[in-house]
């Protein structure tokens, strides 16, 4: 267990405030761990993942005695050493050669694991090709319905997109799009399509495609360019082994979104801002309705000219005070503004 | 006007960047994913699958690229910035959200005060100097009153009197009241919430305790201006008659209390059922229980294989 510590000077402070939790958070932070025993395919496809998805990585370059499915204290130890919430373990024994675990944490415990066996793995190597820079953002293709129905493949999709892509950035420079992770099912065995998703022991799973491409663009003659993929290396043949689904309730936790903060609402992201706007100045200006005033009723100077006949009101009286009434109003929708100004300037 | 040539002009430009699926494509323009819902095509699959993982691969892409090209854009020195959406994935975060910090003394005060907070700059306009002069720190214009080379004395001021020394010590004294109400705001955070509400409730317990302790329990002791009477136990008296289902009920529960526990059993097995099961096991393993007639069954099973195998 690590000491709660007090910071000592300015720089250990700044480093232990960038570990704090943030509304926005940072890329994951992967940890790539071997096993007792990796053997070459595992070790192989775990070096190139890592190529993948640094600077977010780290490698354990030793042996380590780790089995996620049985004991995860050691996993969740790192997690905190390391400040890192993602774990790629290999680990090849006689029952299941060549595996990959990944695993996820949340606030320092696994949230959830899926284990992947590689079958067939190509390195970038054997790809003669030009090579995406480190450190750009890769695009993400998921290919098949099990995607959004299977259990198992919605866990895979969502554990893959937070190894690779999960940071959320407000902007991008379009031609810095590189490379394209793409990740395809075989097809659809019959036992799987026609039974309902929650049966998910029943028949044997798909095999899980992973290609890595370069980007081209090509003119179209439109805005949008033409794509063209270059294989780019790795491709990896996976195919599904043990997993752990998250707790339901520390799912629910750990999928809270943060409060929309004032800013946002003021710019009308969350819910629709009505009669409110945010000026260039960058003041809040707000506009105020008010029901129209009934004048009809309203009690002026009392003359005898003035009173109302005993067979009732005169039409030519009516569209005076029909006039008077649209002046008014007038006025005062103009003075609504100025009013507002004061108070918010 | 025939406008059928400009229609099919545009369609041709279109041609080379148009993708045709039968389910529309899912893009997730804030995390530059696209999802083809599509099932995998099994001939073209099995015909070449590198070719066809590609190919399906482009397709997605030039979706997502046309979604991330009518984005709206910004211009930057790097060249022009497309705005994305917020994504519609959901990935569970890394690490709980932020707690809130809990509000200072000042901070509460301000809030019901109405107060705006106002951001003091640390640097300050010094009219002598003619230049900007830190307002405290090194050379502070805090300190300008134990620097200056000539300072007023009151008339009526102590031989002793030293107006360096007394408004360092009025700084110094500014900074130890600061630092003693940050202080007192951390232990204020520290107590507030749940830790404390138990605190409070042990404290009113122990005192309940300590008021009926005495030889007449309480009776003659002094009381103190406002202190409150003691709230008792109030003794609530049943209704005399109660329907049937209440009364058996309470009985039954009264019975669990005891230790005989028909409840319980009758959780097990059935009350109407036709066989008592555990009596029925009990009796043919001659008492011995279920698990050594199932290891019987198996012996037996076992040597008359055996005995076949000859």
């Amino acid at each position: 267990m690590l000491r709660v510590v007090k910071p000592k000077n300015a720089r250990s402070k700044r480093a232990m405030e960038a570990r704090e939790p943030k509304e926005v958070e940072d890329a994951r932070t992967c940890i790539f761990v071997r096993g007792t025993h990796v053997g070459e395919l595992a070790g192989a496809a775990m070096k190139e993942l890592m190529a993948l998805k640094r600077p977010h990585a780290i490698s354990f370059s030793k042996k380590n005695t780790v089995r996620p499915f049985e004991d995860a204290s050691a996993l969740e130890f790192w997690a905190q050493k390391n400040d890192a919430s993602m774990f790629v373990v290999g680990q090849s024994t006689k029952k299941r050669p060549d595996g990959l675990t990944l695993v996820r944490t949340f606030d320092g415990r696994v949230l959830d694991m899926c284990e992947l066996g590689v079958d067939r793995f190509v390195s970038m190597d054997a790809f003669k090709t030009p090579k995406a820079t480190p450190g750009h953002k890769p695009m993400m293709h998921f290919a098949s319905e099990l995607f959004d129905a299977h259990p198992r493949f919605v866990q895979l999709k969502s554990l893959l997109m937070d190894l690779f892509n999960g940071e959320e950035i407000g902007q991008i420079h379009l031609a810095g799009l590189e490379h394209v992770i793409s990740v395809t099912l075989a097809p659809t065995p019959p036992s799987l399509a026609s039974a309902s998703a929650d049966e998910d022991e029943t028949g044997p799973l798909p095999a899980v495609h992973i290609r890595a491409y370069t980007l081209q663009l090509r003119k179209s003659g439109v805005r949008t360019p033409r794509a063209e993929l270059v294989p780019m290396g790795p491709a990896l043949d996976l195919s599904l082994r043990r997993h752990r689904m998250a707790d339901p309730e520390v799912w629910k936790l750990a999928t809270r979104r943060p409060k929309m903060r004032k800013q946002e609402v003021e710019k009308g992201v969350g819910r629709k801002q009505k009669n409110m706007e945010v000026d260039e100045m960058g003041d809040l200006r707000g506009r105020v309705h008010v029901a129209k005033q009934d004048l009809s009723r309203l009690q002026t100077r009392k003359m005898k000219g003035l009173k109302k006949g005993r067979e009732g009101a005169s039409g030519s009286d009516g569209e005076g005070e029909d006039e008077d009434e649209d002046k008014d109003g007038g006025k005062e929708a103009g003075e609504e503004p100025a009013r507002k100004r004061r108070k918010t300037g | 006007m025939d406008v059928s040539d400009i229609l099919a002009a545009q369609a041709e430009k279109h041609k080379a960047i148009a993708v045709e699926k039968e389910i529309p494509l899912d893009v997730d323009a804030g995390f530059l994913a696209v999802t083809d819902p599509n099932p995998i095509e099994k001939e073209s699959y099995d015909e070449n699958v590198e070719e066809y993982l590609q190919s399906t691969a482009r397709d997605g892409v030039q979706v997502l690229l046309s979604a991330l090209f009518s984005l709206p854009t910004t211009s930057s020195p790097d060249g022009p910035l497309a705005q994305l959406p917020p994504p519609t994935t959901t990935l569970p975060r890394a690490k709980p959200l932020p707690k809130p910090k809990p509000p200072t003394k000042w901070e509460k005060f301000a809030r019901a005060k109405g107060i705006q907070k106002t951001r003091k700059d640390k640097k300050e306009w010094d009219e002598e100097k003619q230049e900007w002069v830190n307002r405290w720190g090194w050379k502070g214009k805090n300190k300008e009153e134990e620097t200056q080379w000539l300072s007023e004395v009151p008339a009526n001021a102590d031989v002793d009197y030293d107006p360096t020394k007394k408004a360092r010590d009025e700084r110094k004294a500014r900074v130890a009241k600061n630092e003693r109400q940050h202080l007192q705001n951390l232990a204020r955070a520290q107590a507030s919430g749940a830790e404390r509400k138990q605190r409070k409730a042990d404290i009113d317990r122990t005192l309940a305790t300590t008021r009926v302790s005495t030889a007449s329990m309480g009776k003659y002791d002094k009381k103190l201006d406002g202190e409150k009477k003691l709230r008792e136990v109030k003794r609530k008296f049943e209704p005399t008659e109660v329907s049937a289902d209440v009364e058996k009920k309470n009985n039954l529960a009264l019975l669990a209390k005891i230790g005989n526990v028909p409840a319980k059993r009758s959780k097990h097995e059935g009350n109407d059922a036709a066989i008592n099961v555990r009596k029925a096991v009990r009796f043919a393993s001659k008492g011995e229980g279920g698990v050594a007639l199932a290891r019987r069954a198996e012996g037996k099973a076992a040597r008359g294989k055996a005995g076949r195998r000859k």
